[in-house]
């Protein structure tokens, strides 16, 4: 099927965050073609250039968020061209007024704090939530329709909605103390944050987000809402998979950032009521660990669509380390990571002191990434005088030379080429972080099958489950007592590591994760009903299932569109809707999930129903003559379903019923 | 040796403890493990360690070793304190360690033996722990615009939900309420009236602009001075290069500086009213019959150029003044009215700075004396700079191009006259020309238009839209550059 990846400051481009997974989902799901919508976030990240993309991505339409107004207007003016007419403007007004208002309510009644259902907050949340999803749709339209939204929005209509909005009875009080240059800020800001509404990627036609069968987007920020407007505008289903969530990176960047405190007060109001109609309008939301999922949880998302999807490592590097049975040099402790004041060097120096205080022969070795920045380099050069002052260089005898019992190496040095040569060196491996997200270095660790002592921050819990050994962080005396405990006991040293290899295996492989996904986009197609219409032009619903959309042509054909088929086993049923149709030859098929009843726009909806037309049809093109056939014998046509009976939800009493009425 | 002194205690309190694990699951349900007691008051001289588990912990030492498969804890003890251990099937929670005085369990904290029992080792536990961090924390809490952003600063200082229970919440959310409900916000209001107006400073803008504005009439002067002395082929020699060095500092100044604007300048419809400026009074007195063709005003030139340095300095203050209004402004409105005399300051400071440089430019002597429509040419150009420079170049450029219309058109009444039967329509300028001199027709046609610019301007300058901040300068603005 066709994937559209939505991104935002990410994969493509060499500078991503998001790059390495994407890229591993893009490399790994090969039977499925991507579009990558990217949304830049520096001109520098531009010029950084693409990763090398595999034959998988057909597509990549990449915005700036980040140019001037005017720059944007000359690249992507087509649907600028225009200035707004009186009508337009007051359609602007009205739905900028709503987003705003929404806004600003929306901080007022916490939207973001779920509060117990039934209370004036959660209500208030609701309608915050609802006037926002109203506002943010009615301005994508406009920009579809009539295009020159992000001109509006650095006008001094938009400025003056903002004022309205801010004095209006009821905004915090923060808020109603904006001056005039908090609200250009604001407008400067949600103008960059709105772009993707007057990108023409929502289009129909090829290349556009009404042709792909999902939307996958990488964050449920700005990336999202292409997605968002998929869903709206062609009903496409959209995945979110956060492996950090982006409402907390924008907390921790305003942070930083010198803005005003009513700017920081809306622009978080924004980014949450965002966050939650994303949550709100994705079908699946995918976070990486547990700790995105409480983030996810309580920006609004339902618990009954989160799924954890650990993010995938190769375990390649590491199978021979960790299919070795030894379990590394008696006594060594090793760390390794990138050096930053978070990783606590500090507390490990001094645990370390006390394990060679109980334990002479310890050693530990602190392996690290190449130190690129200034503050990391002093960080590095603080530990390395700590370890100098506590440890000082010490010989077995008179004649031989003396060398310190810690050892700071990087990786790619003659200790330790490759990070599996820095696991295999030691016995244990250690983790001080007081700060973590997901800890890709102790995944390693488990991954060579070595016993792990860490601190208990992040996900470290979740990745270590019961195969390793936690502490508090900042507790040096516990870290040390953990690791003389391992260092001395070798059996149970083996016994953690192979547990812990077996855990990894299970847990945090590339394969899990491109399982987990492939699955997902299954369920979710599924769910939803692919709109491609057939070669002939009569719209179809379920005619060609997206699962069997391969990129290139098909060889087959010889069915062509000739329409339903293959009622045998393995094949689907149809939407059947209409009463009349209960009559018919074929009354007793299931229902699948109709799109006409889901759809999110029925006021739009054409006076012919597609549904009542596939009904129609299905009459037409099955009569008693009309031989199933299996799947296996098919040639596949584009009219043709390849799709798995376990894909979709009520194919096993489909088939049932099917076989009912074959005559 | 004895771990922990308030062990014995906290045993007291919950005769349960062996068994009871609500309590713990009561504080952190969503934990994959459990936090419960530290260690256990084992006199062990070796360590007795406590794995952590996903299945929970089977105190029952001795256990098969498990190498593989879902992840089995083991708690070991030595042989010795076997009994001890059984009898406790709580889930540790850390691999506390009882090898000295104080356990690392007891700093993971127990929460309701923390809380509840002000043990020996950490006496001076406060009443009110939230008051500790509250102080730490301080600045992120005043900062703070809603729960969540604490919420985020707490997890990048390593506040953990197990972080959160030892103050009696029961994830870091619920602790970030609390701190955000109890410190009060910084009161932003006072912060901003109080804090020093901060300084408008354009990256953009390269050191020394005010000294390039001044370049083009200079080398304007030099080139007409110096033209005027010599003769012959240096003459047009000294012409020529003197053109060009204007026409590139010119070019400097426009492009660099106050008067810098994105979009399209309209240089064919600037040349047209510079040429007419310097050559069409004698080109329309001679059309009207009387009069050498060649009577060149290089004075207005000269003065138009000069005139650059007052337009970048006029901008720079109009620019500097009304951001200043833009962070002490209420609303949109006060903003308008304290700006539209500002606007119309500026303005007339520059057509003074404008008058005066004319005035001076005719003393040289150089040819043409100070004439209005230079005057008018002036303002002209100067309010459509300034209308781009803000981002609406539009009606800069509708106002010169009405400038140049009307120019024309009047030009051609004249000629058109020459043909039988139209003379009647040379008549207007005719008397016009007669009444005022030829000055009169530019005159007239600069000055409406740039009434007319004025005016709009004074609407359009006077919203704030126009006075945002110019966005930082990236490659991508650079390149948009000028195109005329």
């Amino acid at each position: 099927m066709r994937i559209g990846l939505l991104t935002e400051g990410g994969y493509p481009f060499a500078t991503g965050e998001s790059r390495f997974w994407c890229d591993r989902l893009v490399r790994g799901l090969t039977r499925h073609e991507f579009d990558v919508y990217a949304l830049s976030r520096s001109e520098d990240q531009e010029e950084q250039g693409w990763v090398a993309l595999p034959p998988q991505v057909q597509r990549v339409r990449t915005a700036p968020l980040w140019s001037s107004e005017a720059d944007f207007r000359t690249s992507y003016g087509r649907l600028g061209a225009r200035s707004h007419g009186r009508r337009e403007r007051r359609r602007f007004d009205e739905h900028f007024g709503a987003l705003v208002s929404a806004v600003c309510a929306g901080v007022t009644a916490g939207a973001r704090a779920p509060g117990p259902a039934g209370t004036a907050r959660a209500s208030a949340a609701a309608s915050a939530g609802e006037r926002f999803a109203a506002g943010l749709y009615g301005l994508a339209e406009l920009a579809r329709e009539k295009g020159g939204v992000h001109t509006a929005l650095r006008s001094e209509r938009a400025v003056r909605a903002l004022e309205r909005a801010c004095r209006a009875p009821g905004a915090p009080r923060v808020v109603q103390t904006a001056k005039v240059s908090d609200h250009l800020v604001l407008a400067d800001l949600l103008e960059r944050l709105l772009r993707p509404l007057s990108l023409d990627w929502c289009d129909e036609g090829e290349g556009g987000l009404g042709a792909v069968d999902l939307c996958h987007a990488a964050s449920a920020g700005a990336a999202a809402l292409p997605g968002l407007l998929a869903k709206r505008f062609f009903g496409v289903p959209l995945l979110v998979t956060e492996y950090g969530v982006q409402l907390r990176a924008h907390y921790l960047a305003a942070q930083e950032a010198e803005l005003s405190a009513p700017v920081r007060t809306l622009l978080a109001g924004f980014h949450g009521l965002l966050a939650a109609e994303v949550y709100a309008q994705a079908a699946v939301i995918t976070p990486g660990n547990a700790h995105a999922r409480r983030w996810q949880e309580r920006c609004g998302a339902d618990r009954s669509k989160l799924r954890t999807v650990y993010p995938g490592m190769d375990p390649a590097r590491f199978a021979a380390v960790g299919e070795t049975d030894g379990t590394g040099a008696d006594g060594t402790l090793v760390w390794v990571g990138r050096i930053e004041p978070a990783k606590d060097l500090v507390a490990l120096l001094h645990a370390f002191a006390q394990v060679r205080a109980a334990e002479p022969g310890a050693r530990l070795r602190i392996v690290s990434a190449p130190v690129v920045d200034a503050s990391s380099a002093a960080y590095l050069a603080h530990c390395r005088a700590l370890a100098a002052h506590l440890f000082p260089d010490e010989a077995v005898d008179a004649r031989t030379e003396g060398e310190s019992p810690v050892l700071f190496e990087e990786l790619g040095g003659p200790g330790a080429a490759e990070p599996a040569d820095a696991y295999a060196s030691g016995s244990v491996v250690v983790l001080s972080s007081v700060v973590e997200g997901f800890p890709v270095s102790l995944v390693e660790a488990l991954f060579c099958g070595r016993a792990t002592v860490s601190t208990d921050v992040g996900a470290v819990v979740e990745v270590v489950g019961g195969t390793g050994l936690v502490v508090p962080p900042r507790n040096p005396r516990a870290l040390a007592d953990a690791c003389l405990a391992l260092l001395r006991d070798p059996e149970r040293r083996a016994r953690l590591g192979a547990a812990g290899r077996a855990r990894a295996l299970e847990l945090f492989t590339v394969e899990q994760n491109l399982a987990a996904f492939r699955d997902i986009y299954l369920e979710l197609v599924s769910h939803c009903p692919v709109r491609r219409e057939p070669a002939d032009g009569e719209p179809l619903p379920f005619a060609l299932a997206a699962e069997a959309y391969v990129p290139g042509a098909w060889t087959g054909g010889a069915h062509g569109a000739t329409g339903p088929r293959g009622t045998g086993p393995g094949s689907t049923a149809f939407p059947h809707a209409g009463g009349s149709g209960a009559t018919g030859p074929r009354g007793g098929l299931a229902v699948l999930t109709d799109r006409a009843t889901e759809d999110p726009l029925p006021d739009d909806a054409p006076a012919d129903d597609p549904a009542h037309r596939v009904s129609d049809r299905e009459r037409r093109t099955t009569g008693p003559g009309d031989r199933p056939s299996g799947p296996g014998k098919r040639t596949p046509g584009p009219g043709d379903r390849l799709a798995d009976p376990a894909a979709r939800p009520g194919a096993a009493d489909t088939t049932d019923s099917v076989r009912e009425v074959r005559p | 040796m004895t771990t922990q002194t308030a062990d014995p205690t906290g045993m007291a309190e919950t005769p349960a403890h062996g068994l009871d694990l609500s309590g713990a699951t009561a504080v952190a349900p969503r934990l994959p493990v459990q936090p419960a007691d530290a260690s256990k008051s084992a006199p062990a001289a070796q360590a007795t360690t406590v794995v952590q588990s996903v299945a929970g912990v089977q105190a029952g030492a001795g256990r098969p070793p498990v190498g593989s498969g879902r992840p089995v804890a083991t708690v070991q003890a030595p042989a010795g304190r076997r009994t001890e251990t059984d009898g406790r099937t709580r889930t540790p929670r850390w691999a506390a360690v009882a090898g000295r005085g104080e356990v690392s369990g007891q700093a993971a904290a127990s929460v309701r033996t923390a809380a509840r029992v002000p043990s020996a080792v950490a006496p001076q536990t406060p009443a009110d722990p939230v008051r500790v961090l509250m102080h730490r924390h301080r600045e992120l809490c005043e900062r703070a615009v809603d729960p969540l952003e604490i919420a985020a600063g707490l997890e990048a200082h390593g506040v953990t939900d197990r972080t959160a229970a030892r103050f009696r919440h029961r994830d870091v959310f619920s602790l970030a309420e609390e701190l955000y409900a109890r410190v009060p916000r910084a009161d932003e209001e006072d912060a901003t009236a109080h804090a020093p107006a901060p300084p408008v400073r354009d990256g953009s803008l390269p050191t020394g602009w005010a000294a390039y504005a001044l370049l083009p009439g200079a080398l304007c002067a030099l080139t007409l001075l110096g033209a005027g002395r010599a003769a012959g082929g240096l003459r047009v020699a000294l012409l020529v290069t003197g053109a060009l060095a204007t026409a590139l500092a010119l070019l400097l100044c426009l492009r660099h500086g106050p008067l810098r604007a994105d979009g399209h300048t309209s240089w064919a419809r600037t040349g047209w009213l510079l040429l007419y400026a310097v050559l069409g009074d004698g080109v329309l007195t001679r059309l009207l019959g009387d009069g050498p063709l060649w009577t060149p005003a290089p004075a207005a030139l000269l003065g138009l150029a000069a005139a650059l340095a007052p337009a970048a300095w006029c901008a720079r203050l109009l620019t500097v003044q009304a951001r200043r209004r833009l962070t002490v402004s209420r609303g949109t409105e006060d903003f308008g009215s304290a700006v539209r005399p500002l606007l119309f300051g500026v303005f007339g400071l520059y057509a003074a700075a404008l008058t005066l440089l004319l005035y001076g430019a005719s003393r040289l002597g150089i040819g043409g004396g100070l004439a209005v429509s230079a005057l008018a040419v002036g303002a002209l150009l100067f309010l459509a700079r300034l209308l781009a420079v803000h981002g609406l170049p539009d009606a800069g450029s509708m106002g010169l191009t009405f400038a140049c219309a009307a120019e024309i058109t009047l030009l051609g009444s004249v000629l058109a006259s020459r043909l039988p039967g139209c003379e009647a329509l040379a008549g207007p300028v005719r008397h016009a020309v007669r009444a005022w001199g030829a000055g009169a027709v530019p005159a007239f046609a600069c000055g409406a238009a740039a009434l007319g610019l004025l005016a709009h301007a004074a609407v359009a300058l006077s919203q704030a839209s126009a006075h945002a901040a110019a966005p930082a300068p990236t490659g991508g603005t650079a390149r948009a550059g000028r195109r005329g």
